[in-house]
């Protein structure tokens, strides 16, 4: 469904990606682990187009994404939940869905969606008419996640979604995205510094250093890695 | 600074350039050429006056036209009430100039971005309507017939341009002093992060006081000439506002932020609005304004810092884009390391303590309570999630937040109330979160912008950059541009820069964010070094396999207050900890 | 008449001025607050696109006439509004050809010094606008004819045969269709789908764009109606208030600090700012020589900036 091929991205002359590539299939749900800074959001942006590429490829469903403006790119399937949950603050719980919504499918499932969004995460119905901003950091990644999903994407891009959360929230969430991956067999792109929840909850997974790969593999390759046990698991 | 280009250096370039500008004052045929070479050589003084503040500070003043008119109103009142020859007149503008900067910078510099450029945009307009309301229309200047020279009153105009010359050169002068000293250096760390440079020490607010003072000073000197060439001074004429963007837009056109900068820009836009003036000023009445519209224009979209910039990029361009493709260094994940437990680490006397200290903004209680004992030499890791105060406690310990309870002691002075500057002062060096190289400049220079607060001359200050360098492995690095250094190389250049200050303790910020393992280690067998010298280090890390391997200690934040401390090993298996920070898998796994 | 209802006179008259001007200050800061509060742009050049409004305006009812068929009481107002779309137009392409190249998406994505350059762009745009006009129009100041601007409605007398507050008819109209306006933009904003995306661009450019809203574009909207807002507070101010190409300046400063005592980035906040402004002005009058007014309002402006000067920029001190 995703195809990245030799990905390389820069900012002012400082390489952030080096040559990725990676490959997301129809259904997968795949990890991205890696520290912070390792290049895992900016691979995000240049699959989202916020960020410009310096070279490589960029395919989703056949189609060449780079040649595609970004704002164009929510209306082909592909919805990203952005790290720091960036929920529109002065709009309420109920408009920032209605800007999810913004696409043509969106618009199309609307009832569906609300009603499946609403069930999923009850407390956002009662906050229906609040300023967004004015939500906790739990119920903002709610937000923020029901946004994504009210464009009826098939692919689902979180940006690591417990950031800035207690673990008992964040576990929460990890949960309703399984959930949610279940329920509407919606492929998921996970970048996650949480790494044990990250690889746990993927069929494959990749590990970023510095703007490059540095493994790949199946959920339990990686999880018996000896490496990746040392440096990301805490073992 | 931006080019290493001497005093020495700029003397014979300002020697050439005032023998070719004589050259032309005595080619030239007629008085309309010679006043337009005086106009040049007054607006490129108009526009080193902006630069020298806004171009080195990058605040962004349009109100120039404030001291400009009360330059050219000091005079040519003095002239009509008192009698004042402009010969004492000039310098007293010049001084009314730095008076008036001062006054006006004392409030105005509280504010920042934007509002620092609309509140400089209302003070002429306002002196405009003031200066109307006192009957200042129209001020002409007397003319004094038994002894012209001493009013400045001479026939030959040739005469004005030599006077501009020299009025340009002392300009010059002074602009390129500050540009190669300290000064400059403070001015131009205040223009790429104004917090970052008052922790490195720089006492930001003094530096740009006197950068006004200065720029105010040469703005109302060259006012008070401007009102001697025109005879008569109008509100109109001085104080609105396209006198102030003038001395911006000559300033932008030819470079922002370098002395040639606004002699570039006056030397080409002044005679092209004079002679396209000249030609259809009677046709087109506002083609002056028209013209210099356009020139910004143009300058935002082609070349924004100018055209002085835009040369020297495009000629170190090749240089710069050989290094930015260097790749780095081969990553694989590397073996984490055995953890290192320093027993004695602790054991040293108390050189920080931090009592009861508390921190609100609005409702929010960022930090609560917080007390804990910091030993010389020790390595104190904070830890806890994202939002837990942990930067807010190191903004408190540092300056940037006054408390709002509580006390942080050290080496038995309660550092409570001083300016960042101050603790810099003291010994208590940090790093930031996000780096901020200055990026055309030198390594070497952007580690001395720490230096100068511990250093009482250039020689030193210099010498204690190169040792912060030594120490953290970059002395072959010291003249690379900062610009295109690798993430591991930038914030070992940020830890230089604070150790050049001769800190006692450390602050560091997620100084590992963005490496990749086996980088991480190397910085850490950095750190490691400086604990041996007697360095004392506090820092933030959320790299939990980092933070066991190089800190004695840890602090555990968590909604602002603290969750517990103690030893690394000990903290990992807190159910407390676990449960609010790392998580019941991790225990699952652990 | 004792002193006393003098005082009370000259107080009242002075308030209704207020109320009056300021609706239409009101009007002019919620054009410029909406450019501000979607896109972050200081506009400087938001008094001259107005002084471009006026002229419109004078140019459809008095210049060529085109609007004169509708009456000396109609055509000045139709006039006014008429120029909101047609300086609608000259703000989408003003932003498509140049503001945009130092704004909005590409430019947040560069930590560039985006903010200088917007100033300096708008700066720049101003003076062509300004002395450009001056070219095309001359120096002369015009006004738009008509008899509403010299006549007025009395309330009173209120206390015996004294005391009357007189409403200049061109103000009060002026003021009526602002706030008409006003509340028409109010809606748009908050009730429609592409309003509700101009704020959505206005929270989180990068957010609103993985919604897939053209953020460029919404912003090229919103530069449009904030010009076109502002034009028409021109066009009505100019019922009044006779105007030539350096017009601009004098309200930019208007705007500014009514924009900044609203709070910036609040669009209904930018109204009441004006509105204060507005009363400030014409109460200064009680007490200050006629040509310290604008000197009053500059002196409200600094004193909000010093004392309020948090709202937006306040928080980036916050967290290094």
């Amino acid at each position: 469904m995703l195809e990245i091929r030799e990905l390389c991205v820069a900012y002012g002359g400082v390489s952030a990606l080096n040559a990725i590539s990676l490959t997301v299939n129809a259904g997968d749900f795949v990890s991205i682990v890696g520290p912070n800074g390792a290049g895992k959001t900016t691979l995000f942006k240049s699959i989202s187009g916020s960020v410009p590429v310096r070279s490589g490829h960029i395919t989703f469903e056949g189609r060449d994404l780079i040649a595609i403006p970004a704002h164009e790119r929510p209306h082909l399937g592909i919805a990203h939940v952005p790290e720091g949950r960036q929920v529109f603050p002065n709009l309420t719980v109920e408009e920032n869905l209605e800007m999810g919504a913004y696409t043509e499918t969106g618009r199309r499932d609307w009832k569906s969606n609300l009603a499946f969004i609403l069930n999923l995460f009850p407390i956002l119905d009662e906050r229906r008419r609040q300023l967004a901003g004015t939500l906790s950091g739990g119920q903002q990644q709610m937000v923020a996640i029901a946004r994504g999903l009210a464009s009826s994407p098939k692919l689902l891009m979180l940006d690591e979604p417990s950031m800035g959360l207690a673990p008992a929230v964040a576990d929460s969430i990890f949960e309703a995205i399984v959930e949610i991956r279940k329920a509407r067999n919606l492929t998921v792109l996970l970048v996650e510094q949480r790494a044990v929840e990250a690889l746990e909850s993927c069929d494959r997974g990749y590990v970023i250093e510095t703007g490059r790969v540095v493994l790949e593999g199946e959920q339990n390759e990686l999880l018996s890695d000896e490496r990746v046990r040392k440096a990301y698991l805490g073992m | 600074m931006g080019s290493r280009t001497t005093f020495m250096q700029s003397l014979g370039i300002l020697a050439v350039l005032s023998a070719v500008y004589l050259l032309l004052v005595f080619i030239v045929p007629n008085q309309y050429y010679q006043l337009m070479l005086t106009l040049v050589a007054i607006w490129a003084v108009m526009g080193i006056s902006w630069n020298v503040l806004s171009g080195y500070s990058g605040l962004v003043s349009f109100g120039h036209a404030a001291f400009f008119g009360l330059g050219a109103y000091t005079v040519a009142l003095g002239l009509l009430h008192f009698n004042l020859s402009p010969w004492i007149g000039l310098p007293l503008a010049g001084l009314v100039g730095a008076v008036a900067g001062i006054i006006v910078g004392l409030p105005t510099f509280r504010l920042r971005g934007h509002y620092f450029a609309l509140a400089m945009l209302a003070y002429p307009l306002a002196l405009l309507y003031v200066f109307e309301w006192l009957g200042y229309q129209e001020v002409a200047l007397p003319m004094n017939r038994e002894n012209p020279a001493a009013y400045m009153q001479f026939s030959d105009g040739r005469i004005y341009s030599v006077i501009a010359l020299v009025l340009l050169v002392i300009a010059v002068l002074v602009s390129r002093w500050i540009e190669t000293t300290r000064f400059g250096m403070a001015l131009l760390a205040i223009k790429q992060n104004e917090l970052a440079a008052e922790a490195a020490g720089i006492e930001t607010r003094k530096w740009k006081l006197r950068a006004i003072a200065i720029s105010g000073a040469i703005a109302g000197a060259i006012g008070g000439f401007y009102a001697v060439i025109l005879i008569v001074v109008t509100p109109a004429s001085v104080f609105s506002m396209l006198t102030s963007a003038q001395a911006l837009i000559v300033a932008l056109f030819g470079g922002i932020g370098t002395v040639w900068g606004p002699v570039i820009g006056a030397a080409i836009l002044i005679p092209l609005s004079e002679t396209l003036h000249a030609e259809l000023g009677n046709i087109l009445p506002g083609i002056q304004g028209v013209v210099f519209g356009t020139a910004i224009v143009l300058v935002i979209l082609l070349a924004p810092e100018g055209i002085f910039w835009k040369i020297r990029d495009l000629i170190t361009r090749s240089d710069r884009d050989g290094r930015s493709g260097e790749a780095p260094v081969a990553t694989a994940l590397v073996d984490a390391g055995e953890l290192l437990e320093r027993p004695e680490a602790m054991a040293g006397k108390t050189v920080l303590e931090v009592k009861g200290l508390s921190k609100s903004f609005g409702g929010l209680k960022a930090v609560q309570d917080v007390s804990f004992k910091v030993p010389e030499g020790a390595v104190i890791g904070i830890i806890g999630p994202n939002g837990a105060g942990k930067t807010t406690l190191f903004n408190m310990l540092n300056g940037f937040h006054t408390p709002s309870s509580g006390e942080v002691i050290f080496e038995g002075e309660n550092l409570v109330g001083l300016q960042p500057s101050g603790v810099c002062k003291r010994g208590i060096g940090r790093t930031f979160q996000v780096a901020r190289p200055f990026a055309r400049l030198s390594v070497l220079d952007n580690v001395l912008v720490g230096a100068y607060v511990r250093a009482d001359d250039d020689a030193t200050a210099l010498r204690h950059a190169r040792e912060a360098l030594a120490l953290v492995g970059m002395e072959k690095d010291a003249e690379r541009t900062a610009g295109g250094l690798p993430s591991k190389e930038q914030r070992l250049m940020e830890l230089a820069r604070a150790l050049a200050g001769k800190p006692k303790i450390l602050l560091l910020d997620e100084i590992l964010a963005g490496l990749g393992s086996s980088e991480i280690n190397e910085v850490i067998v950095v750190l490691r070094k400086l604990t041996e010298s007697g360095i004392t280090i506090l820092i933030i890390e959320h790299t939990m396999q980092a933070m066991l391997r190089l800190a004695d200690h840890f602090i555990v934040l968590d909604h602002g207050a603290l969750l517990g401390e103690g030893k690394p090993r000990n903290i990992m298996r807190d159910p407390k900890v676990i449960e609010a920070y790392l998580g019941r898998r991790w225990r699952e796994r652990a | 008449m004792s002193d006393g209802l003098i005082l009370l006179e000259n107080f009242l008259q002075a308030l209704a001025a207020g109320l009056m001007v300021g609706c239409l200050y009101g009007l002019m800061c919620t054009g410029l607050g909406m450019i501000f509060g979607i896109m972050r742009v200081i506009n400087f050049a938001q008094g001259d696109l107005m002084m471009l409004g006026m002229y419109a305006a004078w140019y459809l009812f008095t210049g060529f006439g085109i609007l004169a068929f509708l009456g000396p009481y109609v055509g000045p107002v139709a006039a006014a509004i008429v120029a909101g779309p047609l300086l609608f137009i000259v703000g989408y392409f003003l932003h498509q050809f140049l503001i945009s190249r130092v704004t909005g998406v590409s430019v947040a994505a560069s930590d560039n010094q985006g903010h200088y350059a917007q100033l300096i762009l708008t700066l720049g745009i101003a003076l062509i606008l300004q002395n450009g006009g001056l070219i095309l129009f001359g120096s002369e100041p015009v006004s738009i004819r008509t008899p509403m601007s010299s006549s007025a409605w009395e309330i009173g007398p209120m206390v015996g045969e004294w005391v009357s507050v007189f409403l200049n008819k061109a103000r009060l109209v002026g003021a009526i269709v602002s706030v008409l306006v006003a509340l028409g933009l109010y809606v748009f904003v908050n009730r429609t789908r592409l309003g509700k995306a101009l704020r959505a661009s206005a929270d989180n450019v990068e957010a609103a764009q993985y919604m897939g809203i053209n953020v460029d574009r919404a912003h090229r909207i919103a530069f449009g109606l904030g010009t076109a807002i502002t034009a028409i507070a021109g066009g009505l101010v100019a019922t009044y208030y006779p105007f030539q190409p350096y017009v601009g300046i004098e309200f930019v400063i208007v705007m500014y600090a009514g924009v900044v005592l609203g709070g910036l980035g609040s669009i209904v906040g930018a109204f009441w700012g004006g509105m204060t402004i507005g009363l400030v002005q014409q109460l200064s009058t009680l007490v200050l020589p006629i040509q310290l007014q604008n000197t009053a309002i500059f002196a409200v402006f600094l004193l909000v900036v010093f004392f309020r000067p948090q709202g937006l920029f306040g928080k980036s001190v916050e967290r290094v």
